[in-house]
């Protein structure tokens, strides 16, 4: 699976929001009903997924989807 | 009532003193809880509303405040002293490491997620101090989110936990139309802290014990939350009815005068929902008066003070000094059962009582 599939299925699971919601430019907390609790369990499930840390200052500009694959392909090197 | 222990700190009675702002629960009342044998808790919040320069420079005048207020505690009481903070204020890491100078025994923490504590206090510095700290929750995932990021980043836990349900007072950490749902009661919070708890409680080989706040009001409540698998409870309300609680006989009064239907819940200035006693100054916010805001420093991080209202800290520490034409108070949702004031020794054996005829009950039904 793409990092861009997998980041997807945690969001999915996560929120429990369908794939057609889920498109780079949504944002966790105004389009995918996340609150701040949910925003932060959701980067540590990233964090687990992947195998990386991701800082607090990293965290709060990981604020929609696609902030969120770019974030961690850069991570990862690819 | 039985003792409990949070690590090798031994409290006698399973009953932690809530810490309220804005200077409702100061050393008097903490010192005299802890004389008890319960945790007696400062509440730091605006403590520097109190000194004379707080317009000039309210950062020294909340960090003096505080210093004198623990001094005062410790040198009252051989028992356990805590302090309230809220994780939401600007000056929050300079209040734990106040404390942590003036050796208060345990910091709760609530209001936000304390997930970097050892760092803000210095890793070395936090392992020596011995401090304990206890956040202060309202979900199983706020836990969950606190000990991970404990664990993963310094192989260290929090030594407590508060799960703070939505019959509590003040602030609550709840969306206003979530506070009466079955999901959000107290009783079904508890198994749900519990279990994040527990495989780090595992891991590390150690008890993380739960106080559970929120609504708890007799010595039967204690006995019965007791059975969910909590060590203690945090009460708040009935404090302030007691003699040694720090807030004015005004303040106290309104707790006695109030009904059921006196208690309602107002949206802070601060973006949170918060239980408290309705009156005229309630009711011209509601109308949509807005009272003069002076802010001489922006004391809490979320606070929109450029668009509120009134300010909140201000307008508590007016109802806590008498004058309630200038503020109101906060209180749990059993407030309006308060008819008199009482002393703590007092509160304590009533307590005690309750929790003995509630156990008695118990051996005699089985």
């Amino acid at each position: 699976m793409s990092v861009e599939q997998r980041v997807k299925e945690i969001i999915m699971d996560e929120l429990g929001v369908e794939e057609a919601a889920v498109v780079p430019g949504a944002s966790f907390i105004n389009d995918l009903g996340a609150d701040s609790l949910a925003t932060v369990e959701l980067v540590m499930k990233f964090e687990d997924e992947f195998d990386i840390k991701i800082e607090e200052e990293d965290a709060e500009k990981i604020t929609t989807v696609g902030s969120a694959i770019e974030f961690i392909k850069k991570q990862l090197g690819e | 009532m039985r003792s409990f222990y949070i690590r090798d700190l031994k409290i006698e009675k399973p009953v932690v003193q809530g810490g309220m702002g804005v200077g409702v629960s100061l050393s008097r009342l903490a010192a005299t809880v802890a004389n008890e044998g319960g945790i007696g808790v400062i509440a730091s919040v605006g403590a520097g509303l109190f000194e004379d320069d707080f317009k000039s420079d309210y950062q020294a005048a909340n960090q003096r405040a505080l210093r004198n207020e623990i001094r005062k505690a410790k040198s009252a009481t051989k028992g356990v002293i805590g302090l309230n903070v809220m994780v939401a204020l600007n000056d929050y890491k300079e209040i734990i490491n106040t404390a942590v100078d003036e050796n208060i025994d345990i910091l709760f923490l609530g209001a936000g997620l304390p997930t970097d504590v050892p760092n803000e206090i210095g890793i070395e510095r936090y392992k020596s101090s011995g401090v304990k700290v206890a956040p202060i929750v309202s979900s199983g995932l706020a836990a969950k989110i606190i000990l991970r990021k404990w664990d993963r980043g310094f192989n260290m836990i929090p030594d407590a936990f508060v799960v703070e349900g939505p019959l509590a007072g003040g602030h609550l950490g709840y969306k206003k139309e979530d506070l009466f749902k079955e999901e959000f009661k107290l009783e079904n919070l508890i198994p749900e802290v519990l279990a994040e708890i527990k495989p780090f409680a595992e891991k590390y080989g150690r008890e993380i014990p739960l106080i559970a706040a929120g609504g708890i009001y007799t010595g039967e409540d204690i006995y019965n939350i007791q059975k969910l698998g909590v060590k203690a409870v945090q009460m708040g309300t009935r404090f302030v009815a007691t003699n040694e609680c720090d807030a004015t006989d005004e303040f106290k009064n309104e707790y006695i005068k109030c009904t059921k239907e006196d208690i309602v819940i107002i949206q802070s200035p601060v973006g949170l929902p918060g239980r408290a006693i309705n009156n005229q100054f309630l009711k011209e916010i509601e109308a949509g008066y807005a009272k003069k805001v002076t802010c001489p420093w922006l004391c809490l991080k979320s606070c929109a003070a450029e668009k509120a209202q009134y300010c909140i800290g201000q307008a508590l520490a007016n109802a806590k000094e008498g004058h309630l034409s200038e503020g109101f108070a906060f209180c749990g949702a059993n407030a309006y059962r308060i008819d008199k004031i009482i002393s703590v020794k007092e509160l304590f054996a009533e307590l005690e009582e309750g929790y003995d005829r509630a156990a008695a009950n118990d051996a005699g039904s089985n």
